[in-house]
């Protein structure tokens, strides 16, 4: 096992198998829980936060709705 | 609404967002029609008019250089210091030091582009700065990122919104990259010229690491900054997935910076290098597509918007271009696809599906939200927003298709034997077989800078109506404080 | 403290530090090995640094951006070989500061156009390309043969590459370890001590603008030209050789 790893030809696949393997568990830690899921979701509102009543662009109604089902 | 205007104003720093908005549409003018002019030079080449200034050779580095650091980083400037401000719901920090950007960043772009244009460049593409301008970009940028950190200090919640992780990268990435990618020995210390610590193979990897995140950094991380902010706030509805976008941004950030050397496939670069970029580039689809997902499924439930909100067609058509162009560069990346691609007109094409496609796109989208906003007033024209839309539609389907075209015909023709094993055409007969590909290119070009040029317009003119407006509301509030008085 | 992606997300200095941490490692596992595998710039005799004429040549073809439409980096393809020649080394280009393989080829790869041209060629065609290929788009490039070459910095310029690797010499030492590598009549000409001299005499020698009285940018760019993958006697190395390196 470990004299497999010394030899520099299987570099290659050793890296794919760490990138690979580092990325399938970041994938799954972050959508798995449902709570880290809800908290997590919950700042995609932050751009919302800052309302918009003071400028005179059309700002579609429904967007403070929407707002409120978010939150 | 003329009291809430005052507020907004007092609470954030428009004003230095307002000049960078304007002069990203200046060096957008400038750069296209200076591409255009090139364009129209390669299928016309008495257009050089043997002035030295104006050669093909010396022009190019102007364009890509207004264009990119232009356009796009006056766009950059702009978008981030408004983001970070309305995120953080806090005003910008050393308004000074931010107005030294913005003077900075200007100075740097005259410099350098009125030096190709006399003949003192670096001959590195994409940054081709002299030294002297290159010091003056670092010095600038050193202070954009003071600004930018400051304000995101002085945030009034806990949490950095994501397109600021975007702007911070790339504000990070590109100190790393111009440094060094410009690390050189000038030839005297009132000498405009200077030459590379790195030479040959070294000097190549170096160059295509800094190329191609220039492009992964600074017109892709970046632009998604731009879109994590404008496009939900378009949509008035938030990102799809604030999970896919964390993914989207540490693997992005990680992978680009491993994919420059595709740029150098079968030449002398040892093959591990070239191969190894390779496979990052094609494992770069999945976050890029994640991300494309991300922007495009904002709008899920919404679709109807697209009907009767030209902003955001710009804003989709941008992300949809994206996607095609982050499909096509992997594949582009394949070996066997780049012996045929490299040295010809398929790669320029994808760089511009790309750049206008992707970045130039969703910057007029975020700019038809913005402007109106710096302003305190609505757009002065929507139809001529739809006729910006399809104008640059137009002309990047015709640069492509037309790029298209003369990349793969040339490939194809210059790898042609004939049935004695000799080469079946000369270089020549590649070039004239490219005129009319040419031509088209040079016409799309010029429905695009049409676009521009409408969108100045409109912009000009809801500047004029805002300056109206407020005049309006000054008289009137002076005729009844003066009618009070009386 | 629990580590969650909210620590970062609310910790500027935190997300500077991670995100450097991202955006470095590519680069360093790509660029820095380069300088250390042995082979990445194969053995090959013949390869000099420029001559100061030379090198001025190179850096007209800078300034003028000729990379914007010619490489000069032939791939190991079939029909390149028999429309260019043998592939380019990276020895080749070892004491290139910048390279100038390019990435575009609007006119032919030049990476060995050296000796394929008589230099009255390529006055003419640098003159007014039409004029011999009717159907190039290449602009035409008149001054080049109105333009007297500047060569009063020429030590300077050497002076700095010699900073940045390229052994042109200054000291009898530097003088007589060019003696050792290149041999006695190339180290002369890289004698940094002669070069305005040297400059002169190649122009003359070579006459490559046809016009012998004035030392012109024609004759720097030309000479540059010239030179161009001529370096390496490919006739002494066996098919196989260059292929164990890549």
């Amino acid at each position: 096992m470990f004299e497999w790893l010394s030899h520099m030809e299987n570099t290659k696949p050793l890296a794919l198998v760490i990138f690979f393997v580092t990325f399938v568990g970041i994938i799954l830690w972050v959508f798995s829980g449902k709570k880290r899921g809800e908290r997590l979701e919950s700042y995609k509102n932050i751009p919302f936060l800052d309302e918009d009543e003071d400028s005179g662009a059309r700002q579609p109604k429904e967007v403070a709705d929407k707002d409120q089902d978010n939150g | 609404m003329a009291q809430g205007a005052v507020a907004a104003d007092a609470q954030y720093d428009y004003d230095i967002i307002k000049k960078f908005a304007i002069m990203a549409l200046v060096w957008g003018v400038l750069g296209m029609a200076a591409g255009t002019y090139i364009a129209a030079e390669l299928a016309f080449p008495f257009l050089n008019f043997d002035i030295a200034q104006i050669t093909f050779g010396r022009l190019r580095p102007g364009h890509t250089t207004m264009v990119i650091f232009g356009f796009g980083g006056n766009a950059l400037f702009a978008t981030s210091y408004y983001v970070v401000q309305r995120t953080s719901q806090a005003r910008l920090w050393g308004s000074g030091l931010a107005n030294f950007t913005f003077w900075g960043w200007q100075a740097a772009l005259v410099i350098g582009v009125l030096g190709y244009l006399n003949g003192i460049t670096d001959g590195k593409e994409y940054a081709e700065f002299p030294w002297y301008v290159d010091v003056l970009i670092a010095v600038v940028w050193v202070a954009y990122l003071v600004v930018y950190v400051q304000t995101l200090r002085r945030r009034s919640q806990p949490h950095i919104y994501v397109a600021n992780w975007f702007y911070l990268a790339f504000i990070l990435a590109t100190a790393i990259l111009h440094i060094f990618r410009n690390l050189a020995v000038p030839v005297g210390l009132f000498h405009p010229e200077s030459y590379s610590l790195y030479s040959g193979v070294q000097d190549a990897m170096v160059q295509w690491w800094y190329g191609h995140n220039a492009v992964g950094f600074f017109l892709t991380a970046a632009f998604l900054g731009m879109m994590y902010y404008f496009v939900p706030k378009q949509a008035g509805r938030p990102i799809y997935s604030y999970r896919l976008s964390i993914i989207h941004f540490w693997a992005l950030s990680f992978m680009y910076m491993w994919v420059g050397g595709h740029h150098l496939h079968w030449t002398a670069l040892p093959d591990w290098t070239s191969s190894l970029a390779a496979a990052f580039s094609i494992l770069l689809l999945m976050p890029s597509w994640g991300g494309m997902i991300n922007g495009i499924m904002t709008l899920s439930g919404a679709w109807d918007k697209l009907r009767t909100d030209p902003i955001m067609l710009f804003l989709i058509t941008a992300l949809s271009f994206y996607g095609m162009s982050t499909f096509e560069g992997p594949m582009m990346s394949l070996k066997s696809v780049n012996a045929l691609s490299h040295y010809t007109d398929w790669t320029v094409g994808h760089v511009h599906s790309g750049a206008l496609g992707w970045v130039a796109m969703i910057t007029f989208g975020s700019f038809y939200h913005l402007i109106p906003r710096l302003w305190e007033t609505r757009l002065w024209s929507t139809r001529l927003v739809y006729v910006h839309f399809w104008l640059a539609t137009i002309g990047i389907v015709l640069y492509i298709a037309a790029m298209w075209v003369s990349g793969i015909g040339q490939g194809l023709m210059l790898r042609a034997f004939d049935d004695y094993g000799n080469l079946a055409y000369t270089f020549i007969e590649t070039v004239q077989f490219m005129h009319w590909p040419l031509v088209v290119r040079m016409l799309g070009g010029v429905f695009f800078v049409s676009g521009i040029l409408t969108m100045c317009f409109n912009i000009a003119m809801t500047i004029r109506s805002a300056k109206l407006e407020q005049a309006a509301i000054e008289a009137k509030i002076a005729a009844k404080l003066a009618g009070a008085g009386a | 403290m629990k580590l969650t992606h909210e620590s970062i997300e609310i910790n500027a200095g935190l997300m500077i530090v991670l995100i450097m941490l991202a955006i470095s490692i590519g680069g360093l596992v790509e660029v820095v090995p380069l300088y250390y595998i042995p082979g990445t710039v194969e053995k090959v005799d013949g390869v000099r640094p420029y001559t100061p004429l030379e090198q001025r040549g190179r850096d007209i073809y800078v300034r003028e951006g000729c990379y914007t439409c010619h490489s000069q980096m032939i791939r190991p393809f079939r029909d390149e070989d028999m429309r260019y020649g043998h592939y380019s080394l990276a020895a080749e280009s070892q004491y290139d500061h910048p390279f100038q393989w390019g990435s575009k080829r609007t006119g032919p790869d030049l990476a060995r156009v050296g000796g394929k041209y008589s230099n009255a060629w390529h006055v003419q065609h640098l003159n007014n390309p039409r004029s011999v290929v009717p159907e190039s788009i290449m602009p035409n490039y008149p001054w080049l043969l109105k333009t007297e070459l500047e060569y009063s910095d020429v030590a300077a310029r050497m002076r700095a590459l010699k900073t940045v690797g390229v052994p042109y010499s200054e000291t009898d030492e530097e003088y007589q370890a060019n003696v050792d590598k290149f041999g006695k009549d190339v180290a002369d000409r890289l004698d940094i001590n002669n070069a305005e001299r040297n400059l002169i005499a190649q122009a003359e020698a070579g006459n490559y603008d046809g016009d012998p009285g004035r030392v012109t940018e024609m004759d720097a760019l030309v000479a540059y030209l010239q030179v161009l993958g001529t370096m390496v006697d490919f006739s002494k190395y066996d098919e196989g050789y260059f292929a164990e390196f890549r």
